[in-house]
């Protein structure tokens, strides 16, 4: 006996509010009579009266009450039911890209299936089975059925995906549905991983059924393109990075082409275990870079590779600024940067109109009162500016501390070398980050900020820069971060695509409507849901009412192209693959909690019925209801 | 069956109020006892036969045993007036639920139709206190009946009880006696109604006292168990608890007083009836007023 909603309990206290109905009513009511004259010889009875005796209407509506609050508290009572069922079984199926590796005419994957449509053959008819497939994360295929066709046919349906895999995870969740319901469960895992990889075993016992033993495989496993900031595409170097991942020699050939265009082709062989980086250069114009390895290996699915060699894009800078000397300073530097055009505007002409969508703006010594609907760089903000609160000013500061992880600062070495001379000590606004910052017994003083306001991306240095800061050759690295800066800020190319690892999600912005999504290898389908999972390598494009994206997926997993899968230590998989010699079905006992919540519900229901006909009585026979 | 239906009124006339000592001076339809005039329908009596009695009424039978000229005499029948008094305190409006004032008012209209349509002079009356209540005239003939309701319609319980005042001052302001019906819930002191009891008999009028009595005064424990009582005369309240020898106690004083309001009208020779709110108005009429010997059925 217990219940199952004790939040509900406290509603008893409508009993208090009852009595306290009853004694007000009683207090306020009196009985109107013609005269005292036969009263008068009986006694008056003050304190019997005053005392709470309720008639047998108030513990109608009190019993009324406690079973409405008794419905409430979802009441139940244990009962030992006895269940003849089978044993259960949770099937986990890697499905990851390595699974794809052909071994003896077939993949790992298939021969994973057929290692657990075994199991399923094997089980007993009132066995239960779950199917999870796991590969970036874990998914619950079919809960637990005895329907075993049922679960035949969704192995069926199941294909490996190339992505890595998070097997522990899968384990888990099986571990977790295994000790559900205190029927203990049998876990089988099919996968290349060798058991000794799984780390949260802790001693469970579970079936490891490994399949593959094959490491020929040989991978594209890394494709970066080097393009230098302003410059077109002839100045890209992309740089390809090929591993034989057997433990013999691999001969190979590797073709890029741009556009559909051949731009490379090597043949070449790679000795065991070893790297090999290739460098491409020399292309005649921007678009997307395909790398194709072609050789005999297990892997097919690590053997291509995407990459975008951008355009060079016009950038119109901007310039706000009261000094001239600082304006020839920027237009010296625009000089050199081509595609760069530099435009000067006073403060006092300055106004929103000016700026077109491609644009960025420098403001020095000045800040706008309105928004500004371009990315800007504010350097040496004045005390009253609207945009960054100006604590004080300070003289001489050091820095001491930056944030390397940040676009503008990344790979830039010497940041402390930053020619930093009289300071505007801000209070950084909530909506940027601090990129450079020294510290004084009194705080931290931010040198520089990035953020995103009003929808455009801001930077700001609160230090000046002086003639000749950006082009003198002992401030090179304050020239990176302020070229670092411009291209930060620049609006990003529509046409040049995101490049995401496979397995990765990706979040569609809110309000896009209409949104339908090409995946590789199949046709465009709507998009329900405003995020989705890359599962395969190759091209995504999502598109939607005014809204295009295009996507490229690459695999360049190490722990997928390595399909050898070298035990860490010696395991010994018989130990963990001990089979359970229990089969067959068996009873047991169990406590099964019965609810009568709905029984008081009714009861209460009957008892108003009853409550409405004595007090229907009571007032047919003349008493006060 | 209520004042609005002909059915009702057919009852009504079948009946007819008894008279037994009041006189009138002019004839009407309303036999008297023990009076007897030279012409009428009803034979009363013989008499010795006088110059100038008409010799229609000359019983020649008798002349023919007697020898002796004898003349029929017969019942007189005068116009009577009644006065029916009404009792407009507040003791008649509670409980609310006994509907006690629209009792006695549905019994007062009702009387009053019997009144006027045996033809005889009605006067309608309201006994209040402390100001005089209000009253009909003198009221002749079954068309005036129609005065009579928006009359009683007017009325409604309120303040203190006081009969003996009332009724002085009634008769004090009253030229001609006859038959009064007083009805009342006679919820006084018994000082109070025998001293006006008294004073109208001795003023000559013919009494008939009629008393309401609600069926929550009857059954007070269909009221409640236990409560807070409000006298409404009097404005007190009191808290009671209805165990049962407080309710035997009850029930011993309304007897008690019940007994002595009929005891003393049985002495006086005062035609006594006491009608419940529980009864339908025909039933109290045609059978608890018959039975009190206050009117009979033609």
């Amino acid at each position: 006996m217990g219940v199952h909603n004790p939040a509900a309990l406290p509603l008893l206290a409508v009993l208090g509010v009852l009595v306290l109905l009853y004694l007000r009513r009683r207090t306020r009511t009196r009985i109107e009579v013609p005269g005292f004259l036969f009263w008068d010889a009986v006694p008056e009875d003050r304190a019997r009266a005053r005392r709470f005796r309720p008639d047998p209407l108030f513990y109608l509506q009190a019993l009324l009450l406690m079973l409405l609050v008794g419905g409430l508290l979802h009441p139940y009572w244990a009962r030992t039911v006895t269940e003849t069922h089978g044993r259960r079984h949770v099937l986990v199926l890697d499905r990851s890209a390595s699974m794809q590796a052909r071994e003896d005419g077939r993949t790992r994957f298939a021969a994973a299936l057929d290692l657990a449509r075994d199991v399923v053959a094997t089980a007993a008819p009132l066995d239960e089975i779950m199917l999870i497939g796991v590969a970036a994360r874990p998914t619950v295929v079919s809960g637990f059925t005895t329907d075993h066709r049922l679960v035949r046919h969704r192995l069926d349906t199941l294909r490996p995906l190339d992505t890595g895999t998070h097997l522990d995870a899968g384990i888990e969740l099986a571990l977790l549905q295994r000790d559900r319901a205190g029927r203990q469960a049998r876990v089988h895992v099919f996968t290349d991983v060798p058991a000794s990889t799984h780390r949260s075993s802790e001693g469970r016992a579970f079936t490891w059924h490994r399949v593959g033993e094959t490491d020929d495989n040989v991978a594209v496993a890394a494709v970066h393109v080097s393009q230098p900031p302003f410059q077109d595409a002839a100045a890209a170097r992309a740089y390809v990075l090929v591993r034989n991942y057997a433990a013999r020699g691999k001969a190979a050939t590797l073709r890029a082409s741009l556009n559909g265009r051949p731009v490379f082709e090597e043949a070449f062989r790679l000795p065991a275990r070893e790297t090999r980086s290739f460098a491409l250069r020399g292309f005649d114009g921007p678009g997307r870079l395909d790398v194709a390895l072609e050789t005999d290996d297990a892997l097919a699915v690590d053997d291509r590779a995407l990459a975008w060699i951008a355009a060079r894009r016009a950038l119109r800078l901007v310039l706000v600024s009261p000094d001239p000397r600082f304006a020839d300073e920027v237009r010296r530097v625009s000089r050199v940067l081509p595609g760069v055009g530099l435009v000067h505007v006073a403060p006092e002409d300055f106004s929103p109109a000016r700026l077109g969508a491609e644009d960025v703006a420098l403001f020095h010594r000045f800040v706008p009162a309105g928004a500004v609907p371009v990315g800007g760089l504010y350097v040496f903000p004045p005390a009253d500016n609207p945009l960054f609160p100006v604590r004080a000013a300070a003289a001489d500061v050091r820095i001491l501390d930056w944030n390397a992880d940040h676009a503008i600062l990344r790979n830039v070495q010497y940041v402390d070398a930053l020619p930093v001379g009289g300071v505007r000590v801000l209070d950084p606004p909530g909506w940027a980050q601090v990129l450079v910052s020294s510290r004084t017994t009194h705080g931290e003083i931010p040198l520089a900020l990035a953020g995103e306001h009003d929808g455009r991306r801001v930077v700001c240095l609160a230090f000046d820069l002086d003639a000749g800061a950006l082009t003198d050759a002992d401030n090179l690295t304050l020239l990176v971060v302020f070229l670092n800066a411009l291209r930060w800020l620049q609006p990003p190319d529509p046409a040049a695509p995101t490049l995401l690892p496979v397995g990765a999600p990706f979040f569609v912005p809110d309000g896009v409507d209409g949104l339908r999504l090409s995946v590789p290898g199949a046709d465009a389908r709507p998009l329900d849901d405003d995020t989705f999972g890359l599962d395969r390598a190759g091209v995504y494009r999502v598109t939607g009412d005014a809204y295009r994206a295009l996507l490229y997926a690459n695999l360049f997993d190490e722990a997928e192209s390595d399909i050898g899968r070298a035990d860490v230590e010696e395991a010994d998989d018989a130990a963990v693959s001990a089979t359970d010699p229990r089969t067959g079905t068996r009873t047991v006992e169990r406590a099964v909690p019965v609810e009568f919540g709905h029984w008081l519900y009714w009861l209460a229901a009957a008892l108003l019925a009853g409550e409405w006909l004595y007090a229907l009585v009571r007032e047919r026979r003349g008493h006060p209801a | 069956m209520s004042l609005t239906d002909p059915a009702f009124f057919r009852h009504l006339d079948r009946l007819r109020l008894r008279v037994r000592t009041a006189r009138g001076h002019r004839p009407g339809q309303t036999p008297i006892p023990r009076t007897n005039q030279a012409w009428g329908v009803e034979f009363e009596s013989y008499a010795d036969y006088a110059p100038g009695d008409d010799f229609r009424y000359v019983d020649w039978n008798a002349v023919g045993r007697l020898d002796q000229l004898v003349v029929k005499t017969f019942t007189a029948e005068r116009e009577i007036s009644f006065h029916l008094l009404l009792d407009t305190s507040a003791s008649m409006g509670a409980p609310a639920a006994d509907g006690k004032f629209a009792f006695a008012r549905d019994v007062v209209a009702a009387l009053g139709y019997v009144v006027l349509a045996s033809n005889n002079t009605l006067r309608v009356a309201a006994l209040a206190s402390p100001d005089a209540g209000p009253s009909t005239p003198y009221l002749r003939h079954r068309s005036r009946f129609a005065r009579v309701g928006p009359f009683l319609d007017a009325l409604a319980p309120a303040g203190r009880t006081s009969l003996q005042e009332s009724v002085r001052r009634y008769v004090g302001e009253t030229q001609e006696p006859g038959v009064v019906l007083l009805v009342s819930d006679f919820l006084t002191p018994a000082a109070q109604y025998e001293g006006a009891l008294r004073i109208l008999l001795a003023r000559g009028y013919e009494v008939k006292a009629i008393r309401i009595v609600g069926e929550g005064e009857l059954h007070p424990e269909r009221l409640f168990r236990r409560g807070r009582l409000y006298d409404v005369e009097a404005r007190t309240e009191r808290w009671v608890t209805l165990s049962r020898a407080n309710l035997d106690a009850y029930h011993a004083a309304l007897d008690a007083h019940g007994a002595a309001l009929q005891r003393f009208c049985h002495t006086h020779r005062v035609p006594y009836a006491r009608l419940s709110t529980g009864q339908p108005v025909v039933e109290t009429l045609t059978r608890s007023l018959a039975r009190a010997g206050l009117v009979t059925l033609h």
